[in-house]
């Protein structure tokens, strides 16, 4: 480093570094404790999207297990187009992309889902509804 | 006929309803020495049944309430006259049993997920389609004991589904929307059912703004859509589309001609009588007649406004439908919330 005649801004700059490294340190401060709750809160929401996404295959996935057992004890307690209806249904179940949150079908899927569960439900005069699902397949997931 | 100008005769008046009238529908088999029964739907949740009275006038024979919780958008009879189906904004649709003097809901179709727009009976009787504003039209199969079951979901609509209407002859279905595009539907026999076209502006002439309305001829080879651009556009329907293509060049719907200038706010409805007159109700709350133009030199065929009858209402005309049983009926229905009836009398040819 030259030793030269230390100027105005020489003179200010252990000043300036000093904001620097308080800035810094606040940084890093900042960014710890946002990353740690972050972390936290994306743990939350990741838990709570997984529940409903998860009681929502659960509950179509229910209805498809008592359809399937009430065919396998009576061959014709559905017509034919019902009962393609349901195995169409449980196809689209168990395609839904469980372990890959990230995969870009899934709001797809699962409208597909609900779409074809309607369809069954209406065919068979049954009020049955998901409950915990919006009543518009464009609204948000709402919170529990 | 005796020569005289054409003339729309107001002939009654049927007041009644305590909300605007949504929609008509006049049964086409009311019963061997049954006179025209028509049926009426209202924002007050009601459907009303007008019947003539052995002395001329009309008279509403029934109320059909209790059922839906919101406005009755439309109403369809079946082909046999012995059911009325009834298309609600509860998102419900119910279906009576008309047995000549009593109706009973002998069913209700849920499935859409708002508002139901409207319902259209299947030529054979055996199918039955709803819209609604969720972009979708839903195809029912009639099953014995008032059970109904959903064939087929369609979608494709980018907006709310305004009106289905099956062809006189066919198993085809046409769907128009607020998304301003027609869209023709027809199955492969499977109860697999497919967009067979989409008649849209850029690729067929399309309309500019949503298309209200749509109705075939009696012989199904012409129909006429109406828009919210003010325009009527008259189609080449001649293409059998229920069958599936074979190899290339398999024909399709064209458009016709395009009327434009009669009307100067939305056109709501359109309907073609047996006698091949176009009626069209609208904002402006006029109607016009129109028929073919048999002299026309130019490519194609052309249309010519036989009348447009001004202030028919005091308010929008939602449904103009002519009685089956008499081509020269028309009843038209208002936000006015009245029905009314006109007497076509005159001259329409040439």
């Amino acid at each position: 480093m030259d030793h030269q005649p230390q100027s105005d801004a020489d003179f200010l700059e252990p000043s300036v570094l000093l904001d620097e490294t308080h800035y810094q340190e606040g940084f890093k401060n900042g960014y710890h404790d946002g990353l740690s709750s972050g972390k936290e809160e994306a743990r939350q929401v990741g838990l709570k999207m997984g529940f409903q996404v998860g009681e929502e295959l659960g509950f179509y996935q229910g209805c498809l297990d008592v359809w399937m057992s009430a065919t396998r004890i009576d061959q014709n307690a559905f017509s034919t187009r019902v009962r393609k209806n349901i195995e169409q249904l449980a196809e689209l179940v168990s395609s839904y992309p469980l372990s890959d949150p990230e995969n870009e079908q899934v709001q797809d899927v699962m409208e597909k889902i609900r779409l074809k569960f309607r369809v069954i439900t209406a065919s068979l005069g049954a009020r049955l509804e998901y409950e915990g699902r919006p009543a518009s397949s464009k609204q948000d997931v709402e919170d529990l | 006929m005796d020569g005289a100008a054409a003339e729309l005769r107001e002939a009654h008046r049927l007041a009644g309803h305590a909300d605007r009238v949504w929609s008509l529908a006049w049964n086409p088999a009311p019963g061997a020495g049954a006179g025209p029964v028509l049926a009426s739907c209202a924002g007050d949740k009601t459907v009303r049944i007008w019947k003539r009275a052995p002395d001329g006038a009309w008279q509403c024979t029934d109320v059909l309430e209790d059922t839906h919780n919101r406005t009755v958008r439309c109403c369809a009879w079946s082909p046999d006259g012995k059911l009325l189906a009834t298309a609600s904004f509860d998102a419900t649709t119910a279906v009576w049993e008309y047995s000549g003097c009593d109706f009973e809901c002998v069913a209700t179709l849920e499935g859409h997920e708002n508002e139901v727009k409207s319902v259209s009976w299947s030529p054979s009787g055996s199918l039955l389609a709803t819209c609604s504003r969720d972009k979708m039209a839903w195809i029912w199969e009639v099953q014995p004991g008032n059970e109904y079951e959903c064939v087929s979901v369609l979608q494709g609509h980018t907006q709310d589904v305004k009106m289905v209407q099956w062809h006189p002859h066919l198993d085809i279905l046409v769907s128009v929307s607020y998304d301003n595009s027609i869209r023709v539907w027809a199955d492969d026999g499977d109860d697999e059912w497919h967009c067979v076209q989409t008649l849209t502006e850029d690729n067929n002439c399309g309309h500019s703004s949503t298309v209200w309305a749509v109705s075939f001829n009696h012989k199904g080879d012409r129909m006429v859509t109406c828009s919210d651009d003010r325009t009527l556009k008259v189609w080449d329907t001649s293409a059998d589309l229920s069958q599936p293509k074979t190899g290339e060049g398999h024909e399709s719907w064209r458009h016709l001609c395009t009327l434009t200038g009669y009307h100067d706010r939305t056109i709501f409805s359109a309907h073609w009588s047996s006698e091949d007159i176009i009626a069209s109700g609208a904002g402006d709350d006029a109607i016009c007649l129109f028929a073919e133009e048999k002299n026309s030199m130019v490519e194609g065929p052309s249309y010519k406004l036989i009348l447009k009858k001004e202030k028919a209402h005091d308010m929008d005309i939602n449904c103009v439908r002519w009685c089956p049983q008499d081509p020269r009926l028309l009843a038209s229905a208002s936000d006015d919330g009245t029905v009314k009836l006109w007497e076509l009398k005159g001259s329409v040819l040439d």
